[in-house]
């Protein structure tokens, strides 16, 4: 180490940008793929190279996107693209507000930069880390992630088909498996028994009645409302406080941390 | 080589992404200042703590039991490994070699 530590709390540190993207490395092979599938696609719609790139990295939410796409006409559908962009990115409103301890404590400007390139993956991986309280760590996973998205899409449209078929590598298994791996290092202990259940029936409820990605909203409001219901006093473990989370309600959690390593 | 289409920009269609990613940033953005303006302590900061596990859990659980039993048991063996190897790369690699196999000896 030739340069001097960066403090522990800056923004968004080199060494944390980059365990980020590291810790995003295994999303790379299904990532690219479906970037790829995007950006051919694209070409049976009608999108220009340049205009996917530009959705990829300015609105850089897989499922939408694919929706988006799907639905784009020589007349674009303005009106029914954004609506339905909406609808399947409303579970961003709970991805954001579960970041508060990763954003604890930082300017408004921060959250403001820290918020663009959050995915689905990058904040899973994020949230199962020992120390939370790194918008670097989140931003890293999201440049990765951006970057080998765009670099999917182009050679989908480039080549314009002949690319392998996800399901074949079970690369569209890839998504459910990184998810229910990072589930587990959510686990706090047995108080969220109770909301993770609700959150399955409510999700496979919503899977089955309710059109699209409704079926995490679902979901997650039947966890919120029995995690609120099974609240007691009693059971507040150590708060948070000051400007980087303790590790201590996570100490048996989080071994994947890369943190280990320093 | 030069790649022509990469700056063929439409006016609608660049409006149309602007209007996605401004929907999308808002709503990241909005909820996390939303929870900024949630107590600290108590109910709220209990249900925020849960919130994580239960998104995750509602991406995941509908799309394995759609992919039936090979999807179910892809999902076992994936929560399985990451719980015994604590590792993210062996979780999703085990889980996705089950359904690989199984949907090669068995199909879908």
């Amino acid at each position: 180490m030739s340069r001097p530590e960066p403090a522990p709390n800056r923004h968004f540190d080199t060494d944390a940008i980059r365990r980020g993207a590291i810790a995003c490395l295994p999303l790379l092979p299904s990532t690219m793929i479906f970037g790829a599938v995007l950006g051919v696609l694209a070409t049976q719609r009608g999108l220009s190279l340049g205009e996917l790139l530009f959705m990829s990295l300015t609105v850089f939410a897989g499922s939408a996107q694919f929706v988006s796409v799907d639905l784009w006409r020589e007349t674009i559908p303005v009106a029914t693209i954004i609506i339905a962009t909406a609808v399947i990115n409303l579970r961003y409103v709970l991805i954001g507000a579960s970041l508060r301890p990763v954003f604890r404590g930082r300017p408004l400007w921060v959250k403001i930069c820290g918020m663009h390139m959050v995915a689905d993956e990058n904040w899973a991986v994020t949230m199962t880390q020992k120390n939370l309280a790194n918008p670097g760590f989140l931003l890293g996973g999201g440049i990765f992630l951006g970057i080998v998205w765009a670099i999917g899409n182009t050679a989908g449209y480039l080549l314009g088909g002949g690319i392998p078929d996800p399901n074949v590598y079970a690369l569209d298994f890839a998504f459910t498996a990184v998810f229910a791996a990072l589930t587990v290092g959510t686990w706090k202990g047995k108080i969220d028994l109770l909301p993770w259940t609700a959150a399955a029936i409510g999700s496979l409820i919503g899977h089955y009645t309710l059109p699209g990605t409704w079926s995490i909203l679902a979901g997650a409001g039947a966890g919120v409302i029995v995690a609120a219901l099974t609240w007691r006093k009693d059971i507040d473990g150590p708060s948070p406080k000051g400007e980087i989370a303790p590790d201590g309600f996570s100490a048996t959690e989080g071994n994947y941390s890369t943190e280990a390593g320093k | 080589m030069t790649f022509p289409d990469l700056t063929h920009f439409e006016l609608e269609a660049v409006l149309t992404i602007l209007g996605m990613a401004a929907v999308t940033y808002s709503m990241r953005l909005g909820g996390l200042i939303m929870a900024d303006r949630l107590p600290q302590t108590g109910r709220w900061a209990h249900v925020l703590e849960r919130l994580p596990g239960a998104v995750l859990i509602s991406v995941w659980v509908p799309s394995a039991l759609s992919a039936g039993p090979i999807g179910i048991a892809g999902a076992a063996t994936t929560v399985i490994t990451m719980i015994i190897s604590r590792n993210l790369f062996a979780a999703m690699i085990a889980g996705m070699v089950l359904v690989a196999v199984g949907r090669y000896f068995i199909g879908n």
